[in-house]
C-alpha cells in the first residue's frame, strides 16, 4: 500500500524485473519454435485478461462476450491488411480503435445491467459478434476464414521468426501490464474498485458511475483489441471458431483463477490456464498421448481447476501466492538489522 | 443566509408519500437534528437532498444552486457529503483507501494520465495520501489506516464513513444514524467528531434516534412523521412539544 513502500514493494521491482529479463532472454538462450509460438499466444491471453482484470476483476463487471473484442481486434487488423493493404502499424492502431467503439456501443445500453443479466447481455453481444464474423463472407472471409494475413513489419523490418513475434507478443505484454498496473495502483483503480463494492458509496464519492463503467469497457475492449490484431499478423489465417463463447468463458476462468482484485494474479491466471492444453511446449518428451488427453479434457480440467480454487483458494493463486511469501518471510530471521 | 434551503419537497413510492411537502432550512455552522419514528422519510429525505432521488415537487438550493435533478457524485462536488444509514463502504479496501476515495472528487488524475503516471500525477496522490490520512486521525481513526475496511468493528466502520465524507472536503455534510449500533462510550466519541468538524466550519445535518445524543449536540431540530414536517426548533422546545411526544409515544405503543 502507499503508506508504506520500502521492502515489499523493492522485492516486487525486483521479481518484476526478473521475470522481465528472463522473458528477454530466452530466444536467445532457448530458441524453440514450437515453445516461441505457444508462449505468444500466452502473451496474447496475458493481454485480453489484463484489460478484463479491469473490468471484471477489479470494478466487478462482468463480460461473457470478451472473444467478440478480441475478434472485432484480428479481423480489423486482418481485413485491412489483406484487403486494403494497410501497414501492419496503422492495423494494430485500427484494431484498437474499433474494439474500443465495440466496447462503447456493447456498455452504453448495458449500464443499468448488474450480475446475470450482465452477463446474458455480454454473451448475447459475443454471440452476435460471433454471428457476424461468419455471415459477413464478404468481408471475414466467412467460415472458411480470412487467409494470407502478413507478419508484423515496421518499414522494411518484417518480423517473420518465431523469436521475433515472440519478443514483439511480450513487448505490449509488457506495455499492457505498464498501464493497467498505473490505472490500478492510482485514483482510477480505486474508483473501479469503490464501483465494485458500492456504487452508492462510489457515487457519494463523486465518483461518475456512468462514465467510470463506460471508460473500463472500452479500455478493457481495447486491449482485447490490441491482442486480437497481434494474433491475426501472428498466425495469419483467422477464423470464426477462434472467437467463441467457449474463449470468453475461458478467460474468465483465467481471472478468476490468478485472483479477482490482482493484475498479477489474473495475468498468471492466464499463463497456467493457456499453458495447460499445450503443455508439452514447456515439458519437453511428454508423450504426445497425453498432451492429446489434456486437449481433449481441457474444458473439464478447466472447470476442476476452478472449482477447487473456489473451494481452497478464495482470493485465486495472487491470495495464495501472498500468504505464501507471508509464510516465507515469517520464516526468515528479521531482516531489519540485516539490512540496516 | 441559508446554506441549503429545503421547499415544499415530496418525495412518493406508489401510493405513498414518503416526504410529504417538507420545508426547512439549514445555517452555516450549526448542527442541525432530522428526528422521527421509523419510516418517517428521514432517509428518503436524505436520498432527495443527495441526488440519489428525485422528489416528485419541491426544490433543494445549496449555496445558490439547485440540487434537484443533479446526480449524486455532481452533489459531492457541489460541497454536500453524506454517510449511509447501512454503511457503504469499500470493505477489500483499506481505511486509508476508503479516505482515499474521498479525495476523489477534488484530485483530478484520470485513467489516462494514471496510465502514463504523467507528471503531476504522484504529487497529487502523495497529497491525497496526506488529507487522507489526516481525516482519519481527525475521526480517530489514524491508527487503523492499513486495516481493511471490512475487518474493522462496527463503530470504527461509522466513523470511517465519515473521514471519507470528510475527505471530498464537504460545506455540508448529512450524517444517517451515525450513532446506531455504537455503545455509550463510543457515541460520546462521535459526540467529540461531530463537533470537531463543526469546529472545521463544516455544517451538519444529522439524522439520529438517540436522543441524548440529539439533545446534547444539535442547535436545532426538524420532526418528521409519516412524511410530514411536526415541528422544529431548538432542542428545549422540541422536547415539550405535543405532538412530538404525541407520535413517539405512537411509535411505541406500536413497538409494543
Ligand atoms: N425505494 C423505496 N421504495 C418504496 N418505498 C420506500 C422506498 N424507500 C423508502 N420507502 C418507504 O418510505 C417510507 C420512509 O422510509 P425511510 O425514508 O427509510 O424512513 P426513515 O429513514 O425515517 O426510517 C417507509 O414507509 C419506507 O418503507
Ligand atoms: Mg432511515
Amino acid at each position: 500500500m502507499g503508506a508504506r513502500p520500502g521492502r515489499a514493494q523493492r522485492s516486487r521491482l525486483v521479481l518484476i524485473a526478473a521475470i522481465v529479463i528472463a522473458l528477454a532472454a530466452l530466444p536467445f538462450v532457448y530458441s524453440d519454435a514450437y515453445l516461441l509460438k505457444v508462449l505468444s499466444f500466452v502473451g496474447i491471453n496475458v493481454i485480453i485478461v489484463a484489460g478484463l482484470s479491469l473490468l471484471f476483476g477489479y470494478a466487478g463487471q462482468v463480460s461473457l462476450g470478451h472473444a467478440a473484442f478480441y475478434g472485432i481486434g484480428a479481423y480489423t487488423s486482418g481485413v485491412l491488411a489483406v484487403r486494403f493493404g494497410w501497414p501492419w502499424i496503422a492495423c494494430v492502431a485500427a484494431a484498437v480503435v474499433v474494439s474500443a467503439i465495440g466496447g462503447l456501443i456493447l456498455a452504453v445500453p448495458t449500464l443499468r445491467l448488474k450480475g446475470h443479466y450482465l452477463a446474458m447481455a455480454t454473451l448475447a453481444f459475443g454471440q452476435i459478434a460471433y454471428v457476424a464474423f461468419v455471415e459477413a463472407k464478404g468481408i471475414t472471409g466467412g467460415i472458411d476464414g480470412l487467409s494470407g494475413i502478413p507478419s508484423p513489419s515496421l518499414g522494411p523490418l518484417e518480423l517473420r521468426s518465431a523469436e521475433s513475434n515472440y519478443l514483439l507478443v511480450w513487448f505490449f505484454v509488457g506495455v499492457a501490464l505498464l498501464l493497467a498496473g498505473n490505472i490500478v495502483a492510482l485514483r482510477p483503480g480505486r474508483a473501479l474498485r469503490a464501483l465494485h463494492a458500492s456504487e452508492a458509496g462510489a457515487q457519494a464519492c463523486g465518483i461518475d458511475v456512468v462514465r467510470t463503467k463506460v471508460q473500463v469497457f472500452v479500455v478493457s475492449a481495447s486491449l482485447a483489441g490490441l491482442a486480437g490484431s497481434l494474433f491475426a499478423h501472428l498466425v495469419g489465417f483467422i477464423s470464426p471458431s477462434s472467437f467463441t463463447l467457449v474463449l470468453s468463458i475461458e478467460l474468465v476462468a483465467m481471472v478468476v483463477l490468478g485472483g479477482m482484485g490482482s493484475l498479477a494474479g489474473a495475468a498468471l491466471g492466464a499463463v497456467v490456464l493457456t499453458l495447460i492444453p499445450n503443455l508439452d511446449a514447456v515439458v519437453p518428451g511428454m508423450s504426445p498421448r497425453a498432451v492429446e488427453l489434456l486437449q481433449d479434457w481441457n474444458a473439464d480440467i478447466f472447470g476442476v481447476i476452478l472449482i477447487v480454487v473456489m473451494l481452497f483458494m478464495p482470493g485465486g493463486l495472487a491470495a495464495g501466492a501472498g500468504r505464501l511469501a507471508g509464510w516465507v518471510r515469517r520464516r526468515r530471521p528479521a531482516p531489519s538489522e540485516a539490512e540496516a | 443566509m441559508s446554506l441549503l434551503a429545503v421547499r415544499e419537497v415530496t418525495k412518493r413510492f406508489g401510493g405513498l408519500t414518503a416526504v410529504d411537502a417538507v420545508s426547512f432550512d439549514t445555517h452555516e455552522g450549526q448542527i442541525k437534528a432530522i428526528i422521527g419514528p421509523n419510516g418517517a422519510g428521514k432517509t428518503t429525505l436524505f436520498n432527495v437532498l443527495t441526488g440519489f432521488e428525485r422528489p416528485e415537487d419541491g426544490t433543494v438550493t445549496f449555496d445558490g444552486r439547485e440540487v434537484v435533478g443533479m446526480r449524486p457524485h455532481r452533489v459531492v462536488r457541489a460541497g454536500v457529503a453524506r454517510t449511509f444509514q447501512n454503511t457503504q463502504l469499500f470493505d477489500e479496501m483499506s481505511a486509508l483507501e476508503n479516505a482515499l476515495v474521498g479525495r476523489f472528487p477534488r484530485t483530478r488524475t484520470g485513467m489516462f494520465s494514471a496510465s502514463l503516471r504523467l507528471p503531476g500525477t504522484a504529487k497529487e496522490e502523495r497529497l491525497a495520501q496526506e488529507e487522507a490520512a489526516k481525516t482519519l486521525r481527525l475521526v480517530g481513526l489514524g491508527d487503523a489506516s492499513s486495516v481493511p475496511a471490512g475487518d474493522l468493528p462496527h463503530g470504527r466502520r461509522r466513523l470511517l464513513e465519515i473521514a471519507r465524507a470528510l475527505a471530498t472536503e464537504p460545506r455540508l455534510m448529512l450524517l444517517d444514524e451515525p450513532a446506531a449500533g455504537l455503545n455509550s462510550s463510543e457515541t460520546e466519541a462521535l459526540a467529540e467528531v461531530l463537533y470537531r468538524i463543526r469546529a472545521e466550519g463544516i455544517t451538519l445535518l444529522v439524522v439520529e434516534h438517540d436522543m441524548g445524543l440529539v439533545m446534547e449536540v444539535s442547535d436545532d431540530i426538524v420532526v418528521l412523521n409519516e412524511g410530514k414536517k411536526i415541528a422544529e426548533g431548538p432542542p428545549r422546545l422540541i422536547q415539550k412539544d405535543p405532538a412530538v411526544i404525541e407520535a413517539y409515544l405512537g411509535e411505541e405503543e406500536a413497538d409494543a
